[in-house]
């Protein structure tokens, strides 16, 4: 971090912070029902995640249409590309592109 | 000669010792000739006098040059001084060459300081723009677009998620799924499902661990509920999310290769305020610093306490 210091401290102790920092409160449930359709798809899938990357993306566009989260762009969270339909099972379509 | 000693009496702008370099003399023989001629006709003044007022006495002999007659003033009479004014004149050149010289070497100086201001953003310019001598290029670090995307061929890692609360907060706090398989570079949503049992409004402050240790670095979370307060009114139960992703450069590591399964672990503490007034968990040092893994470790980081004496900050 700072240069010169005394090698005291790794990388892998200081706790890094998150990069977006942490997600408002959803004191009224109000994606509720995105989060439950996710958490059956993982279950679905032995707790596979790429399967229900969509539902990822479902979930955030819920919490960014109520003011949950801050609007940003889906490469920037890493859901470039991420399908739209619903197909449980592993689904070339449902690859995000290498960019 | 009379024309060329006017041609040197007339330009106001050029020095006489620079008379030989114009172009109007024929040779430097002739020119030099005419140069003593001209001093001769400027320098009027006792010699004492012309050395103590140097710079003032060549400015009146512009005045006196431009507003001579210069020819007949100085067409009749021999040198005063024999080889004075000869003298007098090498002390001017050598006092203009001094004077240029000068100037040249404050402006080197001028321009060697400037340089070396300029050259430490200069260079971190240089370096940013072409990545030169191992710079980093700073985009968002290590949560840039390109580095969240999955390596599709590589092996699985199961994240656990594990759930801890404070002795004093009551309340109860549960990840809602066990594990989750993913990619190197994928991101990824977990949940967690927390519920104030009590009939107060409560913040919480969570703190994060993540086990192994070698994973630590690679472990980054784009958005998550940690380390910030989150208040729960009595009875509430919310649900909260967290965005995560391992690192693609896991698979360069050698030590993590034969990494399968990876805890990443919560602990929620009641909040209150320090000394400087941020919130922090209400727990001992200790047991604070052993929910993120430092259990045991004298170097361990810690918040630098600086009012010992003052016995209501943190223990």
């Amino acid at each position: 971090m700072s240069f010169g210091r005394p090698p005291s401290i790794s990388v892998g102790f200081s706790p890094a912070p998150p990069d977006r920092g942490s997600f408002p409160l959803d004191h009224y449930g109000e994606c509720k029902q995105y989060m439950q359709a996710y958490l059956d798809c993982l279950r679905k899938n032995g707790s596979n995640s790429t399967p229900c990357r969509h539902l990822n993306k479902d979930y955030l566009e819920c919490r960014m249409n109520r003011g949950l989260m801050e609007r940003d762009d889906w490469k920037n969270l890493g859901l470039n590309g991420v399908g739209e339909n619903s197909v449980a099972k592993d689904n070339p379509k449902d690859r995000p592109n290498a960019q | 000669m009379n024309h060329l000693r006017a041609a040197f009496l007339r330009p106001a702008c050029r020095a006489p010792w620079l008379a030989p370099t114009l172009p109007t003399a024929t040779s430097f023989g002739q020119a030099h000739r005419n140069l003593h001629h001209f001093a001769r006709g400027t320098w009027r003044a006792p010699a004492h006098s012309l050395r103590r007022e140097f710079p003032s006495a060549r400015r009146t002999s512009w005045r006196n040059a431009s507003t001579d007659s210069g020819p007949s003033s100085s067409s009749s009479t021999p040198p005063p001084r024999g080889s004075r004014p000869q003298f007098k004149t090498r002390q001017e050149l050598y006092a203009a060459r001094n004077r240029s010289l000068l100037m040249y070497t404050t402006a080197v100086i001028v321009f060697g300081i400037g340089v070396t201001y300029a050259a430490v953003p200069l260079y971190r310019m240089f370096c940013a723009a072409t990545g030169f001598a191992g710079t980093p290029k700073v985009g968002m670090g290590k949560f840039e677009a390109d580095r969240l995307v999955p390596v599709e061929d590589a092996k699985r890692i199961k994240v656990h998620f594990n759930a801890d609360t404070s002795d004093a907060l009551p309340w109860s706090f549960v990840p809602q799924q066990k594990f989750v398989s993913v990619l190197p570079g994928e991101t990824s949503l977990a949940f967690y499902r927390a519920k104030n049992n009590s009939d107060k409004d409560i913040i919480g402050i969570a703190t994060y661990n993540v086990t192994p240790d070698r994973i630590a670095p690679y472990f980054a979370k784009v958005e998550c509920f940690c380390f910030e307060e989150q208040k729960l009114l009595a009875g509430e139960e919310v649900d909260m999310p967290l965005l995560f992703f391992i690192d693609k450069d896991v698979l360069d590591d050698p030590s993590c290769r034969n990494l399968d399964d990876i805890v990443l672990s919560y602990t929620f503490f009641r909040a209150r305020r320090n000394a400087q007034g941020h919130l922090e968990p209400d727990a001992s040092d200790e047991v604070v610093q052993a929910s993120q893994g430092f259990a045991g470790i004298e170097m361990a980081p810690r918040v630098e306490d600086r009012k010992k004496e003052d016995n209501s900050t943190s223990s």
